[in-house]
């Protein structure tokens, strides 16, 4: 009998009454383990085991897994440690036989992964201990690190049981002091809950396992401040985290992750969003740079942790714009801010680009210049060049319009917009680039001023004798009538996207000499660029000859005939055509000899092959600098018999890409655009109207349309769609004609103006405004958007039966109003100099020099002309406070009150009293609102002052509501009584843009006296005006900034509050500008009047 | 030591040598005819297209018609009009001198009594009530009433109300009355084509005939932008003073951005629009 059989005798009853299984799994623990250990050792272990099973109820559970366990173990530690750890499960077992079943079912695993302990090693234990031996100290502390999760129930047993089952997995990639910080985590999310520190923990092993080494210390210590900033936010960054952090630069991870920790515990739960944006940001940055990224946030961290997290957020915006030696510069004033002054807000608010002090550091730093800055200069410019008005708009636009144009990065335009790419950055100087700019503008009104558009078909040019009519004999009839003179010129040609090439060439080539013939000031820059593109240009020994050709051709338009190559043996008919291209140079050659030009070229380009590498390339040859310089048109048509070399395997010719600053030129598309637009605008000269199967014939036809698309059905699908694009486009633009010439007509008599539009849409035009930060003390740029639209309109009741019930008042006001009238002239007399002789003055002067009283010679008259100029703009708050009732006024107890009449009189009586108590609907402010409205009319009209009234609300920074009721130039009539009987509550209150886009308006009214008059029920108060919805004091300062900034400007502010408690705010929102309280909120209309004649009078 | 200035009663001035005018339509023959015919003239048009030196020219050219003779033209008042011009400055007026008070006549009274070509320059500018008196002389009467003294005058033969206008600041408060305008012939004047106007610069300047030609160029593009932003396109007086700028050694982009660009407006960004004009036509 073996040794371990004696022992299972032994323990055998015992064990038994746990389960007949215990018994089974302890004999063959036991019998596992006689090899590996003495007799002694084993019956040692026999009973730990034994006292193990009978420990508790269900600590048989714990017994199984350790009889299981043992032999492996047993294995690997030496025999003092296996008791060790023998009673690390025992202690475990108290607390619950579920953990430390957990706990020695993971150990074998665990063992593997847990690495030597160097305190414990061979030298000093002697020869018991392998290399595998662990030290006591770690299962001890994965125990404790276990039990750590363990709160006493049972959630928190199955998480720590759960921590045991992966912990293997776990061990294999962090330390010990790594567990313990997961750990801690870990009890701190669940506290909160266990789904999600259960959810974490799973995905724990995985996570740690995919980062790198040196990464997973500065992650858990994220995950420790996160969980204890944000501990919502923990599951998502274990989901996401690993796939975030490995987009940063390796050796910079955990200088990201301190910096992102330093953060969440000064912003709460923003941290986590803050580190998300930025760590998208930094990846959307090379990774050489984070080091120095990561720096300059580091220096920021001292002062901001906040600064410098918004600092890395920022960077690709501001790296785009400036080069990445420049970011310091950039970053200098903002840690001035910082440092210096203590301005935390405001350096943070720099950093993250919401101030407009950040955002001019960056336009001046920056190289690259943006078309939305100089857009209203280019529009200037190119209405100064060509005398139409041009809009110009960014490339981006005629793309998404669908309506021909695909390139986005280039410069064209469509007849009547000039579209330029949104930003250009190709020269390091800011004046380089701009000059760029110019010469695309340039170079588009160019085709406008120089008539590329014009062509008309059959017409004599300068220089070129026409074609047409022999090459029109040549082919078969048309099958219908082109649309435009261009489509007429082209169908022509077989090849359409090779005559639509040479025409594109020969055209852009005249444009580009008459732009410098013009325009001596922008030839350098002209020819910089043609240069330029010209070095961009692909291969031409690489293209099938015909593309090579025209290659070449185009290398020649550029200016650069020393960037030609042409296989000797074909030099001659390069000549030819250089010749024939050089016609369009000369002055005063027209679109039309453009395209006779275009057809000689066609004549030659269609008879080369279009084959490569017929030629070796040797024979490849830059021709002489000045061949075919002189412009010569060829000889004959089409007739150009040289031997052409035989090619195999044609390729399709293909349009070459065109430069830049040319780009796309449709001029059949711009003609036919124009031709819509005359359709809509319902003077079609030609008297033909277009339908809509010739449109989109013709589409078809135009070659570069169909390029994107494959499939036949999807081209048809894209041309109904294109179509209509076109259409609309077409009909926009005629509109828009149409309105302007409505309002010219209506200038000669306004009167009947007001009518005319009515059918208008109610369109929003949309304004932008910076908003004061007072914590930064600086602007926020172009924060807020606002909506100007034309207010509803109710009905002409209200306004007249306000009127009726006002009536005593309004009278009173009108007269009062009507004393203030001032006399045009008024004679001002005893001036020393003046208009007149005053006779009667001048008798009594010399009277009394006679009589020797000698005063003083103050004889002469003088009027003097006093004009009242009064421009007042009404600012109506229309926030859901307006809503609010006012208190019931007192209601006048009619005699009635109680029923005394005859009582068959009764149910009459009491009908009457009922509708008379509905008719009386309690008052809303907006209510008095709209009858100080009434009053106040009336009053100016009398008066004569101008005026508008505007009310205001919205919601949210990009969302302010501004109703226009009365424009300040808009006549008073019907349509204004009708719009204020629609002054309604809406939402909220941001004050702010709706005094600066009323400050615009009376800016740009001319008036000597401008007033602002805000009328409102409240504080101000909106989504997103303040740090946070408690906060008051952001809305209530940028209020103020928006007040002195009308003061500035010339206007003088006044504001009107029904809010009984509006002392307290007003005093610090207005400091120095009027402001009144209305405390009896029924008394506004009558407050209203009499302000305005002291706030108005001179 | 003698004064370089010349002293001399309104109505003893006249041209003594031709002024320089180029001619751009029927302007000189219609002007001699209304002239002849005692119809007063009122020239429209933008400021410096040159109606001032074209009533000059007129006053000089005349000098052959009403028998006049010599090299001297018939004289010529202008009166710049403006806002405080009442009808006693048009007029005249009783000046206190020791203890009497003594009459003087008005450039108005003067031109009628010497029969000179009064010149109203800018006549929008002075009031409308001033402007009334001026009806009867401007019908087949031809009186001016002085009330002050009681008098009525009629007009020497030589006399001509002319009056200039600029339709350019037209607002409501600055128009003519309709009864006033409808007593003149209107000859409408705009800035001359691109080649005249060389032309003009070019003699007037002293300039070379092609700088001349790329200030010409220049005012063609600036005045494309009335009415967007500018007020008013640029005059030929500015090219010629460019023009003067350029040819004594000043660089071309500097005249123009001070003769041209500052000179038409203050709003930096049409400043900035008009001077990028400028740099794209001539070179630095």
């Amino acid at each position: 009998m073996s040794a371990a059989d004696t022992l299972a005798d032994q323990y055998a009853a015992a064990l038994a009454q746990r389960g007949v299984v215990l018994r089974d799994d302890f004999i063959e623990g036991a019998r596992a383990l006689e090899d590996v250990l003495d007799p002694a050792d084993l019956e040692r272990w026999a009973s730990v085991a034994a006292d193990l099973a009978a420990q508790s109820l269900r600590s048989w559970e714990a017994a199984q897994e350790f009889f299981k366990a043992s032999p492996q173990v047993a294995t690997v530690l030496p025999f003092e440690l296996l008791m060790r750890w023998a009673r690390v499960a025992e202690h475990l077992c108290e607390s619950s036989p579920l953990i430390a079943a957990a706990y020695i079912r993971a150990t074998p695993a665990a063992l593997e992964q847990i690495p030597p302990d160097p305190d414990f090693d061979i030298g000093i234990q002697g020869e018991f201990l392998t290399e595998q031996t662990i030290s006591k100290t770690d299962l001890d502390r994965w125990a404790e690190a276990g039990e750590r999760l363990h709160q006493g129930n049972w959630k928190s047993i199955a998480l720590s049981v759960l921590f045991f089952e992966l912990s293997p997995k776990l061990l294999a990639s962090l330390s010990m002091e790594q567990i313990d910080d997961l750990i801690d985590v870990l009890v701190i999310l669940a506290e909160r809950s266990y789904q999600l520190a259960q959810t974490c923990l799973e995905a724990a092993p995985d996570l740690f396992a995919a980062l790198d080494f040196n990464d997973r210390e500065p992650f858990l210590q994220f995950a420790a401040a996160l969980s204890r900033a944000s501990w919502a936010d923990t599951r998502l960054y274990f989901e996401r985290g690993p796939d975030l952090v490995v987009r940063i630069e390796a050796e910079q991870r955990g200088a990201f992750l301190t910096l992102a920790s330093r953060v969440v515990q000064s912003s709460g739960r923003q941290g986590f969003p803050h580190f998300m944006e930025t760590a998208n940001a930094l990846g959307m940055i090379p990774p050489s740079e984070h080091a120095a990224l990561l720096g300059l946030a580091g220096t920021l961290a001292r002062r901001s942790p906040v600064a410098a997290m918004a600092f890395l957020r920022s960077a690709p915006i501001v790296l785009q714009r400036i080069t990445a030696d420049q970011l310091a510069q950039w970053v200098e004033p903002g840690s001035r801010l910082l440092f210096d002054d203590g301005n935390i807000e405001g350096a943070d608010a720099y950093f993250q680009l919401q101030s407009t002090r950040a955002e001019q550091t960056l336009t001046s730093l920056s190289a690259r210049v943006e078309l939305q800055a100089i857009h209203g200069l280019l529009r200037m410019y190119a209405k100064a060049l060509t005398g139409a008005s041009i809009a110009i708009r960014s490339s981006e636009d005629l793309v998404e319009k669908g309506i021909g144009w695909v390139t986005e990065s280039m410069a064209t335009t469509e007849g009547t917009a000039i579209f330029l790419p949104p930003f250009v950055g190709v020269y390091p100087e800011q004046q380089s680039n701009f000059q760029c700019y110019k010469v695309f503008t340039t170079h588009q009104t160019g085709r406008i001023e120089f008539g590329s558009f014009g062509y008309r078909y059959g017409i004599e040019g300068a220089y070129a004798p026409v074609s047409v009519t022999e090459r029109e004999a040549a082919l078969a009839p048309r099958e219908r009538d082109a649309l435009t003179e261009m489509e007429r010129y082209y169908d022509l040609f077989p090849q359409r996207t090779l005559i639509a090439s040479l025409f594109t060439i020969a055209e852009d080539t005249r444009v580009d000499a008459q732009v410098s013939r013009e325009y001596g000031g922008i030839r350098v820059w002209l020819r910089r660029l043609q240069s330029r593109e010209a070095d961009r240009r692909p291969d031409v020994m690489d293209q099938g000859l015909r593309n090579a050709f025209v290659e070449n051709l185009l290398r020649a338009s550029l200016g650069r005939r020393d960037a030609i190559r042409w296989p000797a043996p074909l030099m001659p008919t390069l000549e030819t055509a250089l010749s024939a291209l050089a016609v369009v140079e000369q002055p005063g050659a027209t679109v039309e000899d453009a395209a006779e030009v275009a057809a000689a070229l066609y004549d030659i380009a269609s008879i080369l092959p279009n084959t490569r590498r017929n030629y070796d390339d040797e024979e490849w040859e830059q021709p002489p600098a000045d061949m075919g310089s002189e412009g010569q048109m060829p000889s004959g048509m089409g007739q150009d018999q040289r031997e052409m070399p035989e090619g195999e395997g044609d390729e399709e010719f293909e349009a070459p890409q065109q430069p830049e600053f040319r780009g796309d030129f449709k001029p059949e598309l711009v003609q036919l655009l124009s031709r819509l637009r005359d359709q809509q605008a319902g003077d079609d000269g030609e008297g033909m109207s277009l339908s809509r199967e010739q449109v989109m014939d013709m589409l078809e036809k135009s070659s570069e349309v169909s390029l994107s698309e494959q499939a036949q059905g999807e081209v048809a699908a894209s041309m109904g769609a294109f179509l209509t694009n076109l259409e609309k486009e077409a009909q926009a633009a005629a509109q828009a004609q149409k309105k302007k010439q409505q309002q010219q007509d209506g200038e000669g008599d306004a009167d009947d103006g007001e009518e005319n539009n009515a059918d208008l849409p109610n369109e929003v035009t949309w304004s932008y405004y910076d908003e004061w930060d007072f914590r930064a003390s600086d602007y926020r740029p172009r924060w807020c958007r606002v909506g100007e639209r034309l207010g509803d309109e109710g009905t002409l009741e209200y306004y007249q039966d306000t009127l009726q019930r006002h009536h005593g008042l309004v009278v009173e006001t009108r007269r009062q109003f009507e004393l203030m009238r001032p006399e045009s002239f008024r004679r001002i007399k005893k001036l020393e100099d003046g208009e007149e002789l005053d006779l009667d003055r001048a008798i009594e002067f010399i009277v009394d020099k006679r009589a020797g009283v000698g005063p003083l010679a103050q004889i002469y008259w003088r009027r003097n002309k006093v004009e009242r100029d009064v421009a007042v703009a009404f600012l109506m708050d229309m926030s859901a406070s307006t809503d609010e009732e006012v208190e019931k006024p007192r209601v006048n107890e009619r005699p009635d009150g109680n029923f005394t009449g005859d009582p068959r009189n009764y149910f009459q009586w009491l009908a009457e009293r009922r509708s008379r108590l509905i008719a009386e609907a309690p008052k809303r402010i907006v209510d008095l609102e709209k009858e100080s409205l009434v009053l106040i009319v009336e009053a100016l009209e009398a008066i004569g002052d101008s005026y508008g009234i505007y009310g205001f609300s919205g919601y949210g920074r990009d969302n302010v509501e501004y109703h226009v009721i009365k424009d300040l130039g808009e006549k008073f009539g019907d349509k204004v009584r009708r719009r204020i009987d629609k002054i309604q509550p809406i939402r909220s209150t941001r004050m702010g843009p709706a005094i600066r886009h009323t400050i615009a308006k009376l800016e740009e009214y001319d008036a000597k006296v401008k007033i602002l008059i805000l009328v409102s029920d409240g504080r101000p108060q909106d989504h997103g005006y303040g740090r946070d919805r408690t906060e008051k004091e952001y809305a209530v300062h940028d209020t103020h900034q928006a007040l002195v900034e009308a003061k500035r400007a010339g206007i003088m502010p006044f504001l009107i509050t029904v809010d009984k408690e509006g002392h307290d705010y007003m005093k610090e929102m207005c400091s120095d500008v009027g402001y009144e309280v209305v405390d009896d909120i029924e008394q506004l209309p009558r407050r209203l009047t009499s302000l305005y004649k002291v706030i108005a009078a001179d | 030591m003698t004064s370089s200035f010349k002293q001399m009663a309104v109505e003893d001035f006249r041209l003594t040598s031709e002024p320089y005018y180029l001619p751009i339509a029927d302007e000189v023959q219609l002007f001699e005819t209304a002239y002849d015919q005692h119809i007063p003239v009122l020239l429209k048009g933008p400021t410096g297209c040159g109606k001032t030196r074209f009533v000059e020219y007129m006053s000089w050219r005349l000098h052959g018609h009403l028998n006049r003779s010599g090299n001297e033209g018939v004289p010529l008042i202008t009166v710049a009009c403006h806002e405080d011009l009442t009808a006693s400055d048009l007029v005249g007026r009783y000046l206190l001198e020791g203890e009497e008070t003594r009459w003087i006549d008005g450039p108005i009274t003067r031109a009628v009594k010497v029969g000179a070509i009064c010149y109203l320059d800018e006549i929008v500018e002075a009031r409308k009530d001033t402007t009334v008196l001026i009806h009867p002389l401007t019908d087949y009467r031809r009186l001016l009433p002085i009330d002050k003294r009681g008098e009525l005058l009629e007009a020497a033969e030589g006399f001509l109300l002319v009056l200039s206008y600029n339709p350019g600041y037209q607002s409501a408060l600055k128009d003519l009355k309709h009864s006033t305008r409808q007593r003149f012939i209107a000859i409408e004047f705009n800035y001359p084509p691109r080649d005249q106007e060389t032309e003009i610069i070019r003699i007037e300047a002293g300039c070379s005939v092609e700088i001349a030609g790329e200030l010409a160029k220049l005012a063609e593009k600036v005045r494309n932008l009335r009415e967007h932003g500018l007020a008013e396109g640029v005059s030929t007086r500015l090219l010629v003073y460019a023009g003067k700028l350029i040819a004594n050694g000043i660089s071309p982009r500097r005249a123009c951005q001070t003769a041209v660009v500052w000179g038409l407006t203050d709003d930096s960004e049409v400043q900035q629009s008009i001077e990028e004009v400028v740099t794209s036509i001539f070179p630095e």
